[in-house]
């Protein structure tokens, strides 16, 4: 854990500087006065900061060293400062303290005092010199390093035993040090108490201005100190190098016992039993009515207490006793803190009795910018400390229970009593009070937001309606569920080789150009070959908006490339739809995940609900390694195709249907598939016709035919939005519905080898009757040529010989039909061909071109190649024809 | 008044009473001579004076208000935290702005810094506070050491600038120079011409002006634009409460510099006088009067018929709202006396709303002036330069090639310079009253003595001294800070104003504390200690 956010640069401080300190300590000394060598400014700036805390009068006096000061040395300026503090205020001790200037020029404030004493002939007032650098630490090594430096300078002799006692304070409020004092009477000791600020800085209003306060610890108190029973010195973390009592142990031989600040009933006991120990002494009967009431208290309030989750910092004596306070009343200290270098303070309270269960954080030598981080990280819901942590308060809203210096932002700072049983019931109902507030200011908004205020639901229902927005925004560009986003281009890429269902339409050995149709590709692609493909594809076509998987086998059945594909895509563009279709199989498994990857577009296939019925359409079905046939595989199949939709549904999905009509198998029962699918969410439906593939179990059954198909699309409608406009395309169909551009982006350019068999007979000329615009590339569809291209083949030679003109036979789907009569023209146009070459054709056009002996080849790509692998396929339907006969 | 002033000053040893002598005066109205004061010299040792030091002056005073630079004070922690949001200049950002008003930052210099240098640490530093604050400007101010351990401030603000292409500029304020914080406001007025103004080109309005020497204490400063923009002002930068580097930049273009801080500000009007053609006027917004004045004063130099009927309009209006509530005060307030100890020039501002208020001056003091700011700007030529005042760098400037103008004939000059202050102020004392006292860095022991002398009901300083007005049973008023309140500027500050001094003065606790002198005779000989 870092002690600061930055090294170098101190955020907002959380700590001042020496002498500050040491000036606090020298206010408890009786009739004393303060002098700092260095330039104004340092005098002024404590002067001011301390008057807001204690709102008192704070006089410091200045040698205000100037520039010239710096040159010849500050000699005269401080003996002048001197005189005039001596002559104005008759003190009876002066302390004479560096500043960053005097130390940095390297005054020499014990010789100048000397020589200042023996130059004016002082007797009766005492010059107590004290090094106090600005660099040098922090206010509280400043305030323990003079009381050090006092009791040296005054305490010079081994006085008689007196049986006093030394309490040495730790910098605490003159309320409780006032406390302190009723502790020690109320015991009835002895003692001499360093420093004494109760009176000093906090002093009652009289008739007559006292320029020095009364009050203070008197010198001839602190020369007694040396024949002490015993030193009590409140400084746990006090390093024993500016320890008044480690001094009077090695120099005197006094005792010397180290105490918290009784903060707490543990400190406040075992300071309790020091004293009582020492002195011989029983504890005082009221001391144990308020340890009582204490006790009682503290079990009152712990309910409260535990939720509270604390940041401490300040002094680290301070800071200590407040932590232990706030651990044994279940307020978890996240972080404690001090901006003072404190080794110490990590090892006290790492200690092995931790009985809450978070380890407190500690850092020291730190900044308010730091501390407001963690304050933040750890979720704090109070802060303990002096007026500059108001700042966290001011950004975090975490309240703030003001403890320590300064308190300049509220009165009362320098009364307060957090010490002793007394003090500590009064730190804690401040604390406990401060947490009932934060909870009653919040607790009717809480519980309005958690049992009453729909706002959370509404958010709820909103991020719901928005996620629906998005996916309606999705589905308008997507070219397959919307006619009028046909402007999008979509991308279908191959890496979906594997089925794990086999369909009696389906055959999807081959792989050739010629077919059009679901499960038929050029190529299968790896991920990141799909993924490079994007990008190609993306620079050149810059509508794409749709990004699907479509096979050729199933997608859900190679889930991990469909899977990694996404993945790979998303991180490209992230703003493509992703859609994939699929038979349903494997949906009810990878549905979340699916979801979770991004897909909002889904199809599938459901070509019945009736297992009787899908028992005649599928052959087998591959589940977990399981192979079923018959009813059972139709019966699996449709219960989680189902089950599938339903849970995309439910979560947002947009699903589509594909239905494949297939004349006297399911024609009739596909409404009922239509109303079932509804019901589990389907957005859409896509009743295609069968196209029998060759070599499939269905390829020779009947076509259907476009009015048919409507028919029953009409039908369907009623129940559910059906697509009018699918172009049933191919596993690596690339662009536009309209215009299938995928040979541009193909690895391997289909030439040869698109038959199983590739040897060829013996050849013959053939004429092709070829739909395109340039004479180059087949690009028209069979109904919108408005002119063919005649070409003959003969022995391995493509020759152009004529161009047809047509009338256009069709200008959209819904015409077809009706106009048979210019059927008769097109086909007269092509007539005497063998083959016709088109990039799509419709299915009653075809059925007539093949009725009347013509073949029909779909296809894209360059004319002379198209008609080299037609006239292959046309020498194989030749040779299967020889050969059924 | 005079002896009872020796009696006082007789407690000094010799050479201070000497010194002090010089600082304090009876206004003789009809005094054949103008009087003199002594002021901006050393301040005697160990007489517990409330001045400050020139890193105060600096840092605190004239760039601490700028919202928009990491402010980094380049020494060890005390000084950057003593001026960690002490002087209540408030500040407002605009949108998604940085404000680093409630930042403080520092270096935090330790022994072994000091030891071998400190410069390694103010460049990390410098590279930290870009990486988290990306300001758009640095300001680096040093410390008492820092000038003596041989840091190369402004070779580091040059790195830093380069390296981050930012703003950094280095002001050398240790606090040991000069012989207050005015040295500081001096060198920070020194820098912002070198390196700010000039350097943006804002197109202006009509009626264009810079606001200079307002702090925005206690949000002073909006009170003062709101009246000026519902005039029709177009206010180019304020210098500096609640100012930016970014509006700085553009100050050159106004037509005027209006002027209410003298001592802090009066080195940039001066040298933009100089260098861009740029006249200023002194103004007084504090005070219901004399904004009034002000504001017409404004009026005549742009010599403008809609401005002057639009001010009178503005000054009509916002009067009629105040006048009746003003006049409740007053009657609350009418006839008590007033004792001021404040700043450069607020101790001359606060006696004009405080007569608005029917209350008299009886002592009006500076921390940190000079002798123009208590006699006019016509003593310049005779204020002699001392040591200290020479080690503070002042600058050669000429009149700026491309951006100088003349904004008013000299003719036109000539003909209103009798109407309105024109690059001049008239100090303090001309209007105050025969017999009130004047003193100049007043410090601790004065201040009790004299309010035993003079016994007045309203004591105006700052926190160090107000306790022991308060001992002394005498209300207070922190005019550094306004004890969190204010504004107490022009219309509406002033009923604020009116409303804490009558408050303060009514407080029924007073029935229990009553200054000694109410009821015994004055107490003679030595003060007493502490035995």
């Amino acid at each position: 854990m870092k002690n600061r956010n930055f090294v170098n640069l101190n955020i907002n401080p959380c700590k001042m500087c020496m002498p500050i300190g040491a000036v606090t300590a020298f206010k408890g000394i009786e009739n004393s006065m303060f002098l700092l060598h260095g330039s104004q400014g340092c005098s002024t700036y404590i002067r001011r900061h301390m008057a807001s805390h204690y709102n008192e009068p704070i006089d410091i006096a200045s040698s205000s060293l100037n520039e010239k000061g710096t040159v010849f040395g500050g000699e005269s300026n401080l003996k002048k400062g001197l005189k005039n503090v001596l002559k104005q205020y008759t003190p009876d001790v002066v302390a004479v303290a560096t500043t960053c200037l005097a130390e940095t020029i390297g005054e020499d404030i014990q010789r100048l005092t000397q020589e200042f004493i023996v130059e004016e002939g002082l007797e009766n007032v005492k010059i107590i010199p004290i090094s106090t650098p600005g660099y040098g630490g922090t206010e509280f090594e400043g305030y323990y390093a003079a009381l050090t430096q006092i009791v040296k300078e005054v305490a010079v002799e081994k006085s008689e035993s007196n049986g006093l006692i030394n309490i040495i304070a730790a910098s605490l409020s003159p309320g409780d040090i006032r406390n302190i004092k009723d502790i020690l009477t109320a015991f009835g000791i002895g003692y001499v108490l360093l420093p004494d600020i109760s009176d000093t800085l906090d002093a009652p209003y009289t008739d007559e201005y006292r320029r020095i306060p009364s009050g203070g610890t008197k010198l001839r108190d602190i020369e007694k100190m040396t024949g002490a029973v015993a030193t009590i010195e409140m400084g746990m973390t006090v390093p024993s190098h500016i320890s008044p009592g480690q001094y009077l142990l090695e120099k005197f031989n006094v005792p010397f016992h180290k105490c918290a600040v009784p903060i707490g009933i543990e400190n406040t006991d075992k300071f309790i039993r020091l004293l009582s120990s020492i002195s011989q002494k029983p504890i005082p009967q009221s001391l144990k009515s308020e340890r009582g009431r204490l006790l009682d208290g503290m079990i009152d309030s712990h309910k409260y207490n535990s939720e509270g989750r604390a940041v401490l910092y300040g002094d680290p004596e301070l800071v200590y006793a407040a932590s232990k306070l706030c651990m044994e009343n279940g307020i978890k200290p996240v972080l404690i803190a001090t901006g003072t270098q404190s080794n110490v303070l990590r090892e006290l309270l790492k200690g092995p009795e931790d009985d809450y269960s978070e380890e407190p954080n500690i850092i020291d030598d730190t900044d308010f910018e730091t501390i407001q981080r963690y304050a933040k990280e750890f979720n704090a819901n109070i802060i303990i400390g002096n007026s500059d942590g108001k700042v966290i308060t001011e950004k975090e809203g975490i309240p703030l229970v003001r403890f320590g210096f300064p308190i300049h932002d509220r009165v009362g700072g320098q009364r307060l009593v957090y010490t002793g049983y007394t003090g500590t019931q009064k730190f804690l109902d401040d604390i406990t009070n401060t947490l009932l507030e934060e909870k009653y200011t919040k607790y009717r908004k809480s519980m309005y937001k958690k049992y009453f205020n729909p706002s959370e639901d509404k958010k709820a229902l909103q991020e719901e309606f928005c996620n629906k927005l998005e996916i309606a925004r999705k589905t308008m560009t997507h070219p397959c569920y919307s006619k009028g986003a046909c402007k999008n281009a979509r991308m279908h890429i191959p890496v979906a080789p594997a089925c794990n269902i086999s369909c009696n339409y389906c055959n999807r050995k081959f792989d050739c150009v010629n077919e059009s149709r679901p499960g038929v590709t050029s190529e299968v692609l790896t991920p990141e070959e799909a993924a490079k493909k994007f990008v190609e594809v993306k620079s050149k076509i810059n509508n794409l908006k749709v990004l699907g998987i479509a096979g050729p086998g199933d997608a859900l059945a190679n889930f991990k490339n469909t899977k990694k594909s996404i993945e790979l895509i998303k991180e490209i563009d992230p703003d493509v739809t992703f859609c994939l279709s699929t038979n349903g199989l494997m949906l009810p498994f990878h549905a979340e995940e699916l979801i979770s990857l991004g897909v909002t577009h889904i199809t599938i296939t459901i070509n019945a609900i009736d297992p009787e019925i899908g028992a005649k359409i599928y052959k087998e079905v591959n589940f977990m390694g399981m192979k079923l046939e018959g009813v059972d595989a139709a019966a699996l199949l449709i219960k989680n195709q189902l089950k599938g939709l339903r849970y995309l549904s439910s979560r947002g999905v947009v699903c589509k249907v594909n239905i494949v009509m297939i004349k006297g198998i399911n024609d009739t029962h596909i409404e009922e598939v239509v109303k079932e699918v509804k019901k589990c969410g389907a957005f859409i439906s896509n009743i295609m016709p069968l196209i029998p593939a060759k070599g499939s179990a269905f390829e020779n059954l009947p076509l259907t035919n476009n009015k048919e198909l409507n028919e029953l699309r009409k039908k369907c409608e009623i129940d559910l939005k059906q697509m009018y406009h699918c172009k049933q395309c191919r596993a690596d169909a690339i662009g536009m519905l309209s215009e299938d551009i995928s040979q541009e982006f193909s690895q391997a350019k289909c030439g040869g080898g698109c038959s199983e068999k590739t040897k060829t007979k013996d050849e013959k000329a053939y004429t092709f009757a070829v739909a395109t615009r340039t004479g180059v590339a087949i690009d028209q569809h069979f109904g919108h040529a408005e002119e063919f291209y005649i070409f003959k083949y003969s022995n391995s030679e493509i020759k152009f010989v004529e161009k047809r003109l047509v009338s256009k036979y069709c200008t959209g789907e819904e015409h077809c039909d009706d106009e048979d009569s210019k059927i008769d023209r097109i086909v007269k146009a092509v007539n005497g061909c063998n083959a016709v070459l088109v990039l799509r054709i419709g299915y009653r056009p075809s059925k007539i071109l093949q009725d009347k002996g013509i073949v029909v080849v779909q296809t894209c790509g360059r004319v002379e190649d198209a008609i080299k692998t037609a006239v292959k396929d046309l020498e194989t339907v030749k040779e299967l024809a020889q050969a059924v006969d | 008044m005079k002896d009872k002033l020796n009696k006082m000053l007789e407690k000094y040893p010799a050479a201070v009473f000497k010194n002090r002598k010089e600082h304090i005066i009876v206004k003789e109205a009809d005094s054949e001579q103008p009087q003199s004061i002594t002021a901006n010299t050393r301040t005697v040792p160990g007489i517990i004076t409330n001045r400050g030091c020139c890193y105060a002056g600096c840092k605190g005073v004239v760039l601490g208000p700028l919202r928009d630079a990491v402010v980094l004070t380049h020494g060890p922690i005390g000084c950057g935290y003593y001026t960690w949001g002490t002087r209540r200049n408030k500040g407002r950002t605009e949108g998604d702005e940085l404000n680093l008003l409630n930042y403080c930052f520092s270096t935090d210099l330790q022994e072994g810094d000091i030891v071998f240098g400190g410069e390694k640490k103010l460049r990390q530093a410098i590279t930290e506070a870009v990486e988290i604050f990306k300001p758009k400007s640095i300001m680096i101010c040093s410390t008492c050491p820092v000038g003596l351990i041989g840091d190369d401030i402004n070779a580091v603000a040059n790195w830093a600038q380069k390296e981050y292409g930012i703003q950094v500029l280095a002001f050398s304020c240790e606090g040991y120079k000069g012989v207050s914080q005015s040295g500081g406001h001096h060198i920070a007025n020194n820098g912002l011409i070198k390196h700010i103004i000039g350097t943006g080109e804002r197109a202006v309005g009509k009626y264009s002006i810079n606001l200079l020497g307002e702090y925005n204490i206690g949000g002073d400063g909006w009170e003062i634009e709101r009246v000026l923009k519902k005039i029709g002002y177009d206010i180019v930068s304020v210098m500096t409460g609640n100012g930016t580097v970014e509006e700085l930049k553009n100050a050159h273009m106004a037509q005027l510099n209006v002027v209410q801080c003298h001592r802090s500000i009066n080195y940039i009007g001066e040298m933009m006088q100089t260098k861009y053609g740029t006249d200023w006027i002194k103004v007084n917004f504090i005070g219901i009067k004399s904004t009034m004045k002000s504001l017409r004063d404004m009026a005549v130099y742009f010599d403008d018929p809609d401005l002057m009927a639009r001010t009178e309009e503005v000054i009509a209006e916002e009067f009629s709202e105040i006048a009746p509530i003003m006049e409740e005060y007053k009657k609350i307030c009418q006839g008590k006396t007033a004792a001021l100890f404040v700043g450069g020039s607020r101790a001359h501002h606060y006696q004009l709303l405080l007569e608005d208020l029917g209350v008299e001056t009886v002592l009006a003091g500076y921390e940190f002036a000079h002798r123009d700011d208590y006699e006019g700007r016509e003593v310049l030529s005779t204020i002699k330069e001392d040591a200290d005042s020479k080690n503070i760098e002042s600058l050669d400037i000429e009149p700026d090639s491309t951006h100088y103008r003349v904004v008013l004939s000299q003719e036109r000059l000539e003909k209103i310079k009798d109407q309105i202050p024109l690059n001049y102020y008239e100090g303090m004392m001309k209007q105050m009253k025969n017999g009130s006292l004047v003193v100049d860095d007043l410090n601790h022991f004065e201040t009790e003595e004299l309010l035993k002398i003079l016994k007045p009901d309203i004591f105006c300083s700052g926190i160090k001294d107000k306790y022991v007005a308060h001992k002394a049973g005498i209300f207070s008023k922190q005019l550094h800070s306004y004890d969190y309140s204010g504004p107490y500027a022009g219309f509406k500050g002033a009923v604020n104003f009116a409303r804490d001094i009558a408050m303060g003065i009514t407080t029924p606790s007073w029935k229990y504390v009553i200054p000694p002198w109410k009821t015994q005779p004055m107490l003679e000989g030595s003060l007493i200690g502490g035995k």
